[in-house]
């Protein structure tokens, strides 16, 4: 990876005014093939504690996440460094950033979203970028990303709190086939929409963030060190 | 103008058990124990509360509503009720609903479960949910449904919802479901229910503000909070509901008797100004008991 595959300047301007990239094919050929597989192996496997937790209480239905897929599959260590989008996640962080966690999500058929409208953080917090990666081919109507363009930067806003999710102002829906990549400034206002196609929504998000002193204990992740094989990838998880 | 009337949307009164009012024991609910409407009046007197919802408790069958009748009886300017269906009545609920609703001042029934399929990835049909009678029923004799339901089906609420938008929905609470093995008794007698803090109510019961014919119960903190009253860690979760629900759409109670020793009524009475500060007047106004006048259509005081 090089600083070459980084954003372009058009690239960055739309980062900086609109708070979002799209980076089609962003995961491809065998490797999409390797995480589709690896995807639904897990999410069968670890279906039946879900529902456990569900059923105590302490998860909920409307969305289901593999727990602990770095100790799973190293296809999930292997999408984390993804040129295509890593190196702008680089940029953006002037080369100092660390992983947050991932969510390798499952959205079962519902009759709304799972979730309103909402930034993830305050625009203080250090820069919080998310990638959302797409599974399976995600229709416009199939629980597709929405962001309002915009949003993340100071002093937007305010934004309603809308019932409807198709009511909020400005939005942009962001459907897309499986190995999509989306990137957004989580100071800015999302939502996943609703999903009346049949299928469930499938995708992964990982969340990137400036690095600053103390964030990460580097005990967090010590049992992932032997494949933990490159400099960024021990960046990343602080042990560096 | 009159003002408006202040009403307490939730909470429990029952006797002795004698034969005039037979009703389940129970750990906090033993024979000899009675919680009686009386009772109530006085410390609701003491707050300034007008009117209160009476939700049935000790039993099922329409004998053991005995109470719960006779007080709305006694009283029908002050309280409405609502009951409680036999789980074997499922099925072909509409006698047991018509004969406690005829003309007597209960106005719905309180539900602990939805009963469809319980992995959320399979097939939907509400017509094969357990509870899809009542739901029909409920919507034909326009009464209100109160879902207070088990963690496995919080989910669920949303399809029935869907497909019935004409019932009154009533979620009690603060939209908790409780998980299987996570309730308990504390020293006082009351329920406690383990939660945790980042809740799945957030993407199922609270999401459930999106329909209008869905209201919001301000209840039941000091079963679920880590800390004494005011409650201060579920304070996010009441200003959240402002902007979600809408005070139209909030209805505060007290889960009396429970609260009587711990925190008390009269501090109960202040919670909603206690952790939302912030809160307008006429917001407050609709907590209190507006919403409660018109969305469950409490009598005009006599």
């Amino acid at each position: 990876m090089t600083m070459e595959s980084g954003p372009t300047p058009a690239e960055r301007k739309q980062w900086e005014e609109d708070g979002y990239l799209v980076f089609e094919g962003a995961i491809r050929g065998e490797m999409l093939a390797r995480l589709q597989k690896a995807f639904d192996h897990w999410a069968a496997a670890c279906k039946e504690d879900w529902l456990v937790g569900v059923a105590r209480g302490e998860l909920a239905a409307t969305y289901y996440d593999i727990p602990n897929v770095l100790e799973k599959d190293e296809v999930f260590l292997d999408i984390l460094d993804r040129p295509r989008y890593f190196e702008y996640v680089r940029a953006f962080t002037e080369d100092d950033m660390i992983f947050i966690g991932e969510q390798v999500r499952t959205a079962p058929l519902w009759p709304m979203g799972y979730t309103g409208w909402h930034p993830d953080v305050r625009p203080d917090h250090p820069l919080h970028i998310k990638v959302q990666v797409y599974v399976n081919d995600v229709e416009r109507g199939g629980g597709e990303f929405a962001y309002v363009p915009g949003s993340h930067r100071p002093g937007a806003g305010p934004y309603p709190r809308v019932k409807n999710l198709e009511a909020m102002p400005g939005y942009r829906r962001f459907p897309g086939r499986a190995g999509t990549a989306v990137m957004f400034n989580t100071y800015g206002w999302h939502v996943a929409m609703e999903n009346h196609t049949g299928i469930p929504r499938k995708s992964i998000i990982l969340t990137y963030e400036k690095r600053t002193p103390g964030k990460i204990d580097p005990e967090r992740y010590a049992h992932l060190s032997p494949s933990l094989n490159t400099p960024d990838r021990r960046r990343l998880f602080g042990m560096t | 103008m009159p003002r408006m009337p202040r009403i307490d949307a939730h909470g429990h009164v029952f006797a002795k058990v004698t034969r005039e009012f037979p009703r389940e024991a129970s750990g906090n609910t033993p024979p000899e124990r009675e919680e009686t409407v009386e009772k109530l009046m006085s410390y609701m007197a003491a707050s300034d509360v007008d009117q209160a919802m009476l939700v049935q408790i000790g039993g099922t069958s329409v004998a053991q509503h005995a109470y719960l009748l006779h007080c709305l009886r006694s009283y029908p300017d002050r309280f409405l009720g609502i009951g409680l269906i036999p789980e074997a009545a499922y099925g072909a609920p509409e006698e047991h609903m018509d004969r406690l609703t005829d003309g007597t001042g209960i106005v719905g029934f309180r539900l602990g479960m939805v009963g469809g399929p319980p992995d959320p990835f399979d097939p939907v049909d509400v017509r094969t949910f357990t509870t899809y009678p009542i739901w029909r029923h409920a919507a034909k004799k326009d009464l209100v449904l109160w879902l207070y339901v088990r963690a496995a089906d919080a989910h669920l609420i949303a399809w029935l919802v869907d497909a019935f938008p004409q019932v009154r929905v009533v979620i009690n609470h603060l939209g908790i479901c409780p998980g299987l093995g996570k309730g308990r008794t504390d020293q006082w007698g009351r329920p406690q229910i383990d939660i945790v803090p980042y809740n799945p109510a957030f993407h199922t019961t609270h999401r459930l503000s999106t329909y209008e014919n869905v209201t919001m119960k301000l209840s039941g903190h000091y079963a679920f909070s880590k800390e004494p009253y005011p409650y201060p860690d579920l304070a996010g979760w009441q200003k959240n509901f402002l902007g979600t629900f809408g005070a139209d759409r909030l209805m505060w109670a007290t889960d009396f008797p429970w609260i009587y020793e711990e925190p008390g009524y009269d501090k109960l009475a202040k919670l909603v100004e206690e952790n939302t500060p912030e809160i307008k007047p006429h917001e407050h106004e609709a907590i209190m008991g507006g919403t409660a006048k018109r969305f469950l259509r409490f009598p005009d005081l006599k």
